[in-house]
């Protein structure tokens, strides 16, 4: 587990940009954190950072965005869902197998469905109204080995593991 | 009657007409970017190549999977919206029947295996039948050593098809007496659900569009434990 601090929207974006340098195709990372928190504004910090020329926007509505970069990038949001069934009405298991990364907004709800194999990214609010606390828990026989990459990585923004 | 049939349960997105002449034309391509891309433009080129308006089509028929979600969701929509659209009846035709029917000449046990993802597959098995085959045993979702182990304790000689089991070659190569079919069998083909629908349509077995449903073998009954969402939301 590795958690850091940042101080802006911009930072947590620069943050998953520094992260994505660690994907692999088939990856998934759940991102939890309460509204607001800044779930989406690390999917378009991880984004560009692979290189994805699009704006990157909230799938709260549309439920699923794919954006082509250095990998494919599939934009979940599960906010709007009910059953867990939904989730693979979404092609959560084309989406697995399509050589991309997988980023699941509220993802934390839906571990029944998921491999376990992820990257949770848990956001939380600080002390004043830009801070944020967020923790990497990777999880898993491809991820649980890339812990020190994480911390190595996001170091720049505090680490402690 | 001529009947559209449409296959998009696995990589390859497929139609076909056909009727009593056999199959007029069809059209595969397993390597379409997204099948709803792939599928309405196939279905106008064939149309146009075969010179069958949409007003000569008497049964819409599609593959109900199992398979790719995305796909069958594709596929049963737009058979479903062309149903609605000229008043057509239906006919669904499971994908794993489809795989098996080329292979009827063999008097061997066959097994269809389909790529469900994420480490699975959907298999099926068939015994030749007069006129066709007849499935055996019902569609479910296992892994491929299950089933592989399976196919080694009955000891039968199989021919096994699909794109599951390509996939998962080097697991099913090990079992003794099984034989994989051509790479040519590997995705249900357009064709053949044309065939098989045709015989269902001469006995008028068609289904109403609002009840063909895809078979998806393993959607979780559960609701989602919204316990983080409902915290947000208070």
């Amino acid at each position: 587990m590795t958690v850091v601090a940042t101080t802006s929207v911009d930072e947590t974006r620069d943050l998953a940009a520094a992260v994505s340098s660690l994907a692999r195709a088939g990856d998934v990372i759940v991102l939890a954190g309460d509204l607001g928190a800044g779930k989406t504004a690390f999917v378009q910090g991880f984004g560009r950072g692979l290189g994805v020329p699009d704006r990157i926007t909230s799938p709260t509505f549309t439920l699923v965005h794919v954006y082509e970069g250095r990998l494919p990038v599939h934009h979940v949001d599960v906010y709007r869902l009910e059953q867990l069934s939904e989730v693979l009405d979404l092609g959560l298991a084309e989406m697995l197998d399509d050589g991309g990364v997988v980023l699941i907004e509220w993802g934390d709800a839906i571990l029944p469905v998921l491999p376990h194999d992820f990257l949770e990214v848990r956001i939380t609010f600080g002390a004043s109204d830009d801070d944020r606390q967020i923790v990497f828990h990777s999880v898993g026989p491809t991820w649980a080995p890339r812990g020190d990459a994480i911390a190595g990585v996001v170091s720049p923004w505090g680490a402690t593991t | 009657m001529l009947i559209l049939g449409i296959t998009t349960s696995t990589a390859q997105v497929g139609c076909a007409i056909g009727g009593h002449e056999g199959v007029l034309g069809a059209i595969h391509s397993a390597r379409g970017r997204r099948h709803a891309e792939t599928l309405t433009p196939a279905i106008e080129f064939l149309c146009r190549q075969t010179r069958v308006e949409l007003s000569d089509i008497g049964a819409i028929a599609v593959d109900l999977g199992p398979g790719m979600f995305t796909g069958l969701r594709v596929g049963v929509a737009a058979g479903k919206a062309l149903s609605h659209a000229r008043r057509l009846p239906m006919i669904g035709v499971t994908s794993l029947d489809l795989l098996a029917f080329p292979l009827r000449h063999s008097h061997r046990r066959i097994v269809c295996a389909i790529d469900a993802g994420r480490g699975e597959i959907f298999h099926a098995s068939y015994r030749q039948s007069p006129g066709g085959v007849q499935r055996v045993t019902s569609p479910q979702v296992a892994s491929p050593d299950d089933l592989a182990s399976d196919l080694q304790a009955t000891g039968e000689e199989v021919l096994l098809a699909g794109d599951g089991a390509l996939r998962y070659l080097s697991v099913f190569e090990q079992v003794r007496r099984v034989e994989l079919a051509d790479r040519g069998e590997a995705y249900p083909l357009a064709g053949s659900l044309v065939q098989l629908a045709h015989a269902r349509a001469l006995r008028e077995e068609f289904v109403n569009p609002a009840e063909l449903t895809p078979i998806y073998l393993r959607k979780p009954d559960a609701e989602i434990n919204w316990t983080t969402r409902d915290r947000a939301g208070a």
